[in-house]
């Protein structure tokens, strides 16, 4: 496209020398102090940062968390975004904006919201008081339930819009034929939907995951510390503690937790592709 | 390495707006809180009354610490407030220097508590607060620390987090109530945890505990008096506990920067902060509870605030030092015990 190479690299050198100065050495700074020790360069910060078994518990929680979120909402995301498609475009187009219309709501007004709806008094213990489930509501909020609930919430739509490109890419007629070969609607999922959506999936999963495990309101007002996620130990350790250093370690552990769940991801949709 | 490079861009962005302003002036270090009240009484008279700019810095103590050590030899800050436990902290940094409280001359007015706080003039009082128990009066009793885990409020109690300047005292407080004052908080956290599953949160933010209150969904919890003034206006009956073990609080202390440029402005704005004038206008505003003994407030004011030497002397503080010298065990204990 350009004459030269110098030219391409003049012209990104700005974008580059930008993203160097105001991303790339922070970020390297940040995670530089983590292998810093007393006497040089050392990866006992990471040893005993795991020997803590409250850090043990917390990764742990967030890694569930993140991957309870993300299965659920693939779930969910593949019949609605599959329910979505099947509509005409009118109301497909409606039906995406249904789904986006959260999106546009701050996080810290929806995350509020669910402590009034799972509250004691709130709309769900009212209903189940009322159907008789139970006589006594039920504590939801401070509980994982209320941060997954939250998180669902909050990503949910990440999943479906992902969903619903891969979807409109799929041949139309590709069920049809499985159906009228024979397959059941498992197989017709499993064998037709999955694989040719395998993209849609990687994209949604990585998006929910990698949000799940670096939210911050959601954690903190539905879950508070009694149901501490790493995000909310990495301020707790800044605030509370001054401690830069422990808060560069969790950063660099949720970086490697999202980094890896792309790649698994990515493989295990390639890994279909070979079979 | 990362606290120097944060603070050094902040101060370098201070810096620049120093630059363009007054040649008098004086650089302060404040919490966020109710700042346009200040300026409307404190800020904005002082500056005409002295022909200088007050330029104010705010943030939470912990930003504002870092700040502070990062450019402890060329200090841009004059003169800073912070919590008493904060102030020493500075002070063992070696950011601080003594105050000549010859150049105050509203210092005798003071309570005798606020006067020297932590040895030295490392620092003085200007405000305290009251932590007792805010509980629903129609639901429940309260008149000891250990009521909060009575059989009726079970998973309907709130505690404030370790982390809060709410928490240790809470938990110094519990202690007594179950025969145990040890700054070491221990035996109160060990208490906690054993109630932990009746425990609806353990909050970080003393707004958050308003609105549980408003929704019902807890009937009582440990909180500081500067946030009363919310129950006083909700329809629900709520009460200010007194228990038998006392209250417990907390002090703001007001520092002075080592190789502080405008000294002379910091001792004035000092001393005009200190006097009977505006603690008065700031008590009334229910922004700071006095610590000048000359301040006279009406019975409805006085109500919303920690207000009078008897309530002052009778709260149970826990000194600085040793809520420094303490501070990492009670998150390390709080963590293994109640954090899991």
């Amino acid at each position: 496209m350009f004459q030269n190479r110098a030219e391409a690299l003049a012209l990104a050198l700005p974008a580059v020398l930008f993203a160097s100065l105001v991303f790339l050495l922070p970020v390297g700074i940040l995670l530089s102090e983590g292998f810093r020790g007393e006497t040089g360069w050392t990866l006992s910060a990471y040893t005993s940062f795991f020997d803590s078994a409250l850090n043990r518990t917390v990764f742990f929680r967030t890694l569930r968390l993140g991957a309870l979120v993300t299965s659920i909402s693939a779930v969910i995301g593949y019949a609605t975004a599959y329910a979505i498609v099947s509509l005409p475009p009118t109301a497909r187009g409606r039906m995406i904006g249904l789904v986006v219309l959260p999106l546009m709501i701050s996080p810290v007004a929806r995350t509020y919201a669910w402590i009034v709806i799972l509250g004691r008094t709130g709309i769900v213990n009212e209903a189940l008081v009322w159907i008789g489930l139970t006589d006594e509501p039920v504590r939801f909020l401070f509980s994982e339930t209320a941060v997954t609930i939250g998180l669902l919430q909050l990503f949910m739509p990440l999943m479906i819009i992902s969903l619903i490109s891969a979807l409109e890419n799929m041949p139309r007629d590709a069920v049809s034929a499985a159906r009228v070969l024979g397959a059941n609607w498992f197989q017709v999922f499993w064998k037709v939907i999955l694989p040719l959506t395998r993209e849609g999936l990687v994209i949604g999963g990585t998006l929910v995951f990698t949000g799940s495990l670096t939210a911050y309101i959601t954690p903190a007002v539905l879950g508070g510390s009694k149901v501490l996620m790493l995000e909310t130990l990495l301020y707790q350790r800044v605030t509370v503690a001054s401690d830069f250093a422990s808060a560069s370690i969790i950063a660099m552990i949720l970086m490697i937790m999202s980094f890896s769940a792309n790649m698994l991801l990515k493989r295990l949709a390639t890994a279909r592709r070979r079979r | 390495m990362l606290k120097t490079l944060l603070a050094t861009s902040v101060a370098v962005i201070v810096g620049v707006g120093v630059a363009n302003a007054a040649d008098k002036k004086v650089v302060i270090s404040v919490y966020g809180f109710a700042q346009d009240e200040f300026k409307e009484i404190l800020y904005t008279p002082f500056e005409k009354m002295c022909g200088c700019e007050v330029v104010v810095e705010t943030g939470n103590s912990v930003e504002r610490l870092a700040k502070l050590e990062a450019r402890k030899d060329d200090p841009e800050i004059d003169m800073a407030v912070m919590s008493a436990h904060d102030a020493l902290a500075a002070s063992r940094m070696g950011i601080t220097q003594p105050i000549d409280v010859n150049r105050l001359t509203n210092f005798n007015k003071l309570y005798d508590i606020a006067k020297d706080p932590l040895g030295d003039y490392r620092g003085i009082g200007y405000t305290f607060y009251a932590t007792s128990i805010v509980y629903r009066s129609d639901k429940v009793k309260i008149e000891s620390w250990a009521d909060l885990f009575q059989d009726d409020l079970k998973g309907r109690v709130a505690f404030p987090n370790v982390t809060t300047n709410q928490g240790p005292p809470a938990l110094y407080m519990l202690g007594k109530a179950i025969g145990n004052d040890d700054y070491g908080l221990e035996a109160p956290i060990e208490e906690v945890a054993k109630h932990k599953d009746d425990i609806v949160t353990f909050y970080v933010r003393s707004s958050q505990v308003a609105q549980l209150m408003q929704q019902e969904e807890i009937l009582a919890a440990p909180l500081g008096r500067f946030s009363w003034g919310a129950y006083t206006k909700m329809d629900l009956p709520f009460a200010w506990a007194t228990p038998k073990e006392g209250q417990t609080g907390g002090m703001n202390v007001m520092i002075l920067t080592k190789g502080a440029k405008n000294e002379d402005l910091a001792y004035q704005l000092m001393d005009y902060w200190l006097s009977t004038e505006i603690q008065t206008k700031l008590a009334e505003a229910l922004v700071d509870s006095p610590a000048n003994s000359e301040v006279k407030v009406s019975d409805e004011i006085a109500a919303n605030l920690t207000y009078g030497e008897e309530t002052v002397k009778s709260l149970n503080l826990i000194p600085p030092a040793d809520i420094l010298d303490n501070r990492e065990g009670w998150l390390e204990k709080w963590n293994a015990d109640v954090g899991q």
